[in-house]
């Protein structure tokens, strides 16, 4: 249906080719997903679909690309663009109207179509989204939003559907929702689909074929249980196949065929024993000292008509020396709340938060800063000067600290940022920003340090990276508090954590025994670790939370073996 | 408690942003709301006018009351008719001050009260009919006068983008405070503290003019997706769109009600001027 | 070779500036308008609007959509938004700031002067409040029937018009308009113009002396339009007008100092004016060595 030809582009004055002679078939009805690193031309090559490239973005565009037969060359953005509905990452930029219907029916109404509102709530309808019409936009949780953006896109009934990175900004629930959500789509509507992806545990459950690109050309495009086999050449490439996956290769390197879903992955190590292993031995808790505690706060933002709705309720909490803190829940469980309320960015309605035993009820934020380091989710809001160094260096120059070019030389270094430290943040790659502002925190050299979603919107690889700096924190400061949706870094990281469910805790316990409970990580709707349900299908109790911890549980049977390969 | 301290201990920004939030998105309908915009706008236009041509003092009375009337009944508060006229009395004082000492008469007085009336007819009018009117109303009935399509659409984007500018602007003002250091002391007339925040306000928007800057290419790349040049460079969606605005026996109601007591007024002014 | 080609924008980079000059300048208007303020009599210290950051758009991009943009964002979010809508004063203020902003944008030719910034910052501003002043004072003149029958009405009037106006300057055009323009303009240079997928101004090359021609023409005009019409205005009312003297408090019957009051406006005029021929100058001159080599 979408029929790429020799295709090749450049943006003006470039030298570099954005995409190389790219020579590739999507099939009506496809559901593929393209997978690349930063800069492999994933998205010029799906703005060349809906005829951004080259009718938006003038450049040198050589080859042909068409749809359905049609020469593309002989066609604009307007035709195109009906046919081809783009979500893109950052949706939140691609909702332009106030109010839902309002931004569903924007699309069918500038093209003139009559019926442009039974378009717009069709779509709605569609992703049943109908109680929201009437609702402002802004006040849409980040889920929905992305669903709205999408019915907006849906409601110019295209053929192809194209997402970039859904993943990236929704909570794992709500990624969840929003595949099943693309798998309806697929199956009922007979949609074609693309969607840019870095999870391989998605595309393994959701898509049926993988295109991967590097450096503007398709290497490749195979079915997707083929595509994540190659395990080294992803590795390689920085692409993560899922953790089952990742199992299996470490187990049998040399098995014809791994699994890729957590099904598959039952099946397939069915026949392995299980070593038994007691409840983990649990270091009885020294004497910690507690350095910040929340004494029966309550807090809850006003809404428009002054109501106040309540976001944490009766909060009692202690932050002791030495705590690895994973504050997690759902959306709007409370967890950045609960940072704001250290730092002082907001005050609590009822209630008091200590600082080793001091009320910090008339402490600035700028005080408390002294002592807590805050650090966003959005790392571009954290940068306020015009250069990455000077960022570092802001709190101590401000302050006349005695040792600034010394303690930010030394951070520049810490954080490899030596090469980057004259740029601006907001220029830097996701990894590179996150990189820097936990390095502009840790300047400010803190007894506590808050992290809201360290690890949000970066791939895999850089996850990897950004996990293992975190692990280096207890170096430099007392306690870290970090709240967050990635059961991957509660995994690998936390010593402790805070389970919260509409602004109260409904626990406070070790990963181990989160990742074991499984009432409890429905309760709190949370997604844990695919290895983690591996365990739980295989009935590995207590959980392992790592694949090497999963590895030393299993022992390949012999005999079994033989048959099970013979069945396959 | 001094009402700088006052003023500061009510400025968390929070509060300050579901107030912002209150006014922009927290409007009520009203009897006015359901009159077509642009025989509102006219009417507007027509009042701003009409009151500088005369100098009859009851005539605007007449106009005044009229007006005042007319935003009561668009569910203007009466303390804000009050406060509004009271602002417009403030304005002169100052004036009618001056030029009683540089003028040695109180002539003056009396001399502007004519001109806050008029100025007090025409705020009236505007607050009775922009308070009950819809921005999305409003641009669509100016997109069918005739202006640019790019108006209106600012109209609605900033209808949608504004509470995602405050957040953006709020989080790096923290950002600023996160990390800064207040004034040692508050200083005369706490003038330092003024001047922290100030500066603050200021540098903030460095960070937030790039950031934007980022999402407006987005938006802007969306608008070409969606169709909106496409629609700026013809006229059938904006047919399409505009089909609602059409005048109905209410206008007409309206025109006529407001036509005769707007004569009376003036007949009565010619007849007993004061 | 015009402004339009040395700014040359597609039809989509001009919605950009558009709506990135809408969306800021609307967003730090509600910001002032939130913002403390202190009168202390007639005089009110407060920030009208934060005029650094039209004037640094207008500085990078191009002016005219910087002004149109910045005008909108203005009505739409402080008025329409804030429920502060002023209905046909609005026009007013848009004609005012659209013009000023303009203009102020047409007198940087490189963005990385700081002569031509803080001159354009100070004629920008300068434009718009006088403008205003002007719309103020004829307000009153309108509305008061028989308004130079009224004694000391009309020297109060120019005397209050003009405080407010050199008040305004002074934090308006200074403090919030040249001084932050000054300080960040540079570091924008370069750096925002990718981000809308814009080279950015090349700095270095002076266009030919014809391209600006135009804008000093129209800032002279409107100075000298101004001052002009102060001049006449005072004039005909043959005011009494006791300012800038030593003594402020016995001049109340002498007749003559409006003179000097006028004067000063006048030389503050011709001031601006010659320092922009000088700086027109200086930059012809290096065109021409461009042209030679």
């Amino acid at each position: 249906m979408i029929l790429f030809e020799n295709v090749s582009f450049r943006y003006p004055g470039a030298e570099e080719w954005v995409l190389k002679d790219v020579s590739v078939e999507i099939k009506k009805h496809e559901f593929t997903a393209i997978i690349g690193g930063n800069g492999a031309g994933k998205s010029t090559f799906c703005k060349v679909i809906n005829g951004l490239i080259p009718y938006y973005y003038v450049g040198d565009f050589e080859g042909k690309m068409s749809i359905n037969g049609e020469d593309a060359a002989a066609s604009n953005v307007a035709s195109l663009s009906s046919k081809v509905a783009y979500v893109y990452q950052d949706f939140e930029n691609q909702l332009v109207r106030p109010k839902v219907l309002d931004e569903v029916i924007f699309s069918p109404l500038n093209y003139g179509y009559k019926d442009y509102i039974e378009r717009g709530k069709r779509a709605l309808e569609l992703l049943d989204l109908t109680h929201l019409a009437d609702e402002y936009v802004w006040q849409l949780s980040g889920g929905q939003k992305h669903l709205v953006a999408l019915a907006g896109a849906l409601a110019l009934t295209p053929e192809v559907l194209i997402i970039d990175e859904p993943v990236a900004q929704l909570d794992p629930a709500h990624a969840i929702q929003l595949y099943e959500k693309l798998k309806y789509l697929h199956s009922e509507l007979g949609l074609t689909i693309l969607v840019i992806e870095h999870h391989t545990e998605f595309i393994a459950n959701y898509c049926k074929d993988v295109m991967l690109m590097e450096k503007g050309s398709v290497k490749w495009k195979k079915p997707v249980k083929e595509a994540l086999n190659s395990v080294e050449e992803l590795t390689e490439k920085h692409i993560h196949p899922p953790q089952v996956t990742m199992a299996a290769f470490h187990e049998r390197p040399l098995s014809e065929q791994l699994p890729v879903t957590l099904e598959e992955a039952g099946r397939w190590f069915e026949n392995y024993t299980i070593h038994e292993k007691g409840m983990p031995f649990t270091v009885s808790p020294e004497k910690q000292q507690s350095i910040v505690e929340f004494n029966g706060v309550h807090y809850g933002y006003k809404t428009l008509s002054r109501k106040i709705v309540p976001v944490i309720k009766d909060l009692q909490l202690q932050i002791k020396t030495g705590d690895r803190i994973a504050l997690v829940g759902s959306n709007g469980a409370g967890k950045s709340t609960i940072l704001k309320l250290i730092s002082g960015l907001i005050k609590p309605l009822q209630g008091d938060v200590f600082y080793k035993g001091d009320s910090l009820k008339k402490v600035s934020p700028e005080k408390r800063a002294e002592k807590i380091a805050h650090i966003y989710q959005n790392p571009e809001e954290m940068f306020i000067e015009d250069e990455i160094r000077k960022d570092i260096s802001f709190f101590l120059k401000v302050r006349n600290h005695p040792a600034q070019e010394e303690i930010t030389n030394r951070i520049v270094q810490q954080f490899n940022l030596e090469v980057l430290k004259h740029r601006d943040g907001r220029l830097l790659s996701g990894g590179q920003q996150r990189r820097a502002s936990l390095a502009i925190g840790l300047a400010m050299q803190p007894e506590v340090v808050l992290l809201d979603e360290p690890t949000a919107s970066l791939d895999i690889a850089t996850r990897k990276k950004m996990i293992a700096m975190l692990g280096e924190l207890d170096s430099s400061v007392k306690a870290a508090v970090i709240a967050t949706h990635d059961m991957q870094l509660v995994a690998e990281w936390a010593t402790r954590v805070v389970v919260l469910n509409r602004g109260e805790v409904i626990a406070d316990t070790t990963p181990q025994e989160l990742f074991s409970n499984q009432f409890l990580l429905r309760e709190a709707s949370l997604v844990e670790p695919q290895i983690v349900s591996l365990c739980h299908e295989l009935k590995i109790h207590p959980v392992e939370l790592t694949i090497d911890g999963f590895l030393r549980r299993i022992k390949w049977e012999e005999s079994a073996s033989e048959c099970f390969s013979k069945v396959l | 408690m001094s009402v700088f301290q006052k003023f500061f201990s009510k400025l968390t920004v929070e509060n300050i942003k579901i107030e912002l939030m209150r006014t922009a998105y927290g409007n009520e309908p009203t009897p006015l709301a359901k009159l077509d915009p642009r025989m509102l706008i006219l009417w507007v236009l027509i009042y701003s006018i009409i009151p500088w041509l005369t100098h009859n003092q009851t005539i605007l009375i007449g106009l005044t009351l009229f007006t005042a009337v007319l935003a009561y009944m668009s569910r203007v508060s009466p303390l804000l008719i009050f406060l509004l006229i009271v602002g417009v009395i403030s304005q002169f004082t100052y004036l009618v001050f001056a030029a009683m000492f540089l003028g040695n008469s109180f002539t003056v007085l009396i001399a502007v009260i004519p001109v806050t009336m008029k100025v007090a007819t025409v705020s009236l009018a505007t607050m009775a009919v922009f308070t009950s009117m819809d921005p999305e109303k409003f641009s669509d009935a100016l997109l069918k006068l005739g202006v640019p399509g790019k108006f209106s659409f600012g109209v609605s984007y900033g209808y949608r983008m504004l509470p995602i500018l405050i957040e953006e602007y709020q989080n790096i003002i923290h950002s600023f405070r996160l990390r800064g250091k207040l004034p040692a002391k508050p200083g005369f007339l706490y003038s330092r503290y003024v001047f922290y925040y100030i500066k603050m306000c200021i540098m903030a928007f460095y960070p937030m003019m790039l950031n934007t800057a980022k999402r407006t290419r987005t938006t802007v790349e969306v608008l070409e997706v969606r169709g909106f040049s496409y629609t700026l460079e013809n006229n059938i969606a904006k047919d399409i769109k505009l089909n609602y605005l059409k005048m109905t026996k209410y206008d007409y109601y309206f025109i006529g009600i407001s036509t005769l007591i707007t004569a009376l007024i003036y007949i009565v002014g010619y007849q007993f001027p004061l | 070779m015009s402004i339009n080609k040395e700014r040359k924008l597609t039809q989509s980079q001009k919605m950009m500036v558009f709506v990135l000059s809408m969306s800021l300048f609307g967003l730090s208007k509600m910001i002032t308008e939130l913002l403390p303020s202190n009168e202390v009599g007639p005089i009110e210290f407060s920030i009208s609007y934060f005029a650094f950051i039209p004037l640094i758009l207008a500085a990078l991009f191009h002016p005219l959509y910087v002004a149109v943009g910045a005008s909108v964002g203005n009505i739409v979010f402080a008025g329409l938004l804030m429920g502060d809508f002023g209905g046909i004063g609005e026009i007013e203020g848009f004609i005012e700031f659209t013009l000023a902003i303009y203009v102020a944008g047409l007198l940087v030719r490189n963005p990385l002067s700081k002569v031509q910034l803080a001159i354009a910052s100070l004629v920008g501003v300068g434009i718009d409040q006088l403008l205003s002043t002007i719309v103020d004072i004829g307000k009153v003149w309108f509305g008061v029937e028989g308004f130079d029958a009224v004694p000391g009405l009309p020297e109060s009037i120019v005397v209050l018009e003009g405080v407010s106006f050199l008040n305004e300057m002074v934090i308006t055009g200074v403090l919030v308009g040249l001084i932050p323009t000054l300080i960040l303009t540079p570091k924008l240079y370069g750096k925002i113009e990718p981000l809308l997928g814009m080279r950015p101004r090349d700095a270095k090359v002076e266009t030919s002396i014809g391209s600006y021609i135009t804008p000093g023409l129209i800032a002279t005009i409107v100075i000298l339009t101004f001052v002009g019409m102060i001049a006449e205005f005072i004039a005909e009312m043959d005011m009494n007008l006791a300012f800038w003297s030593a003594d402020f408090i016995n001049q109340f019957a002498d007749d003559q100092k409006w003179i000097g009051y006028s004067a000063w406006v006048i030389l503050a005029a011709g001031a601006i004016f010659i320092i922009y021929k000088l700086v027109r100058k200086k930059g012809s001159g290096t065109a021409d060595l461009d042209q030679a080599a």
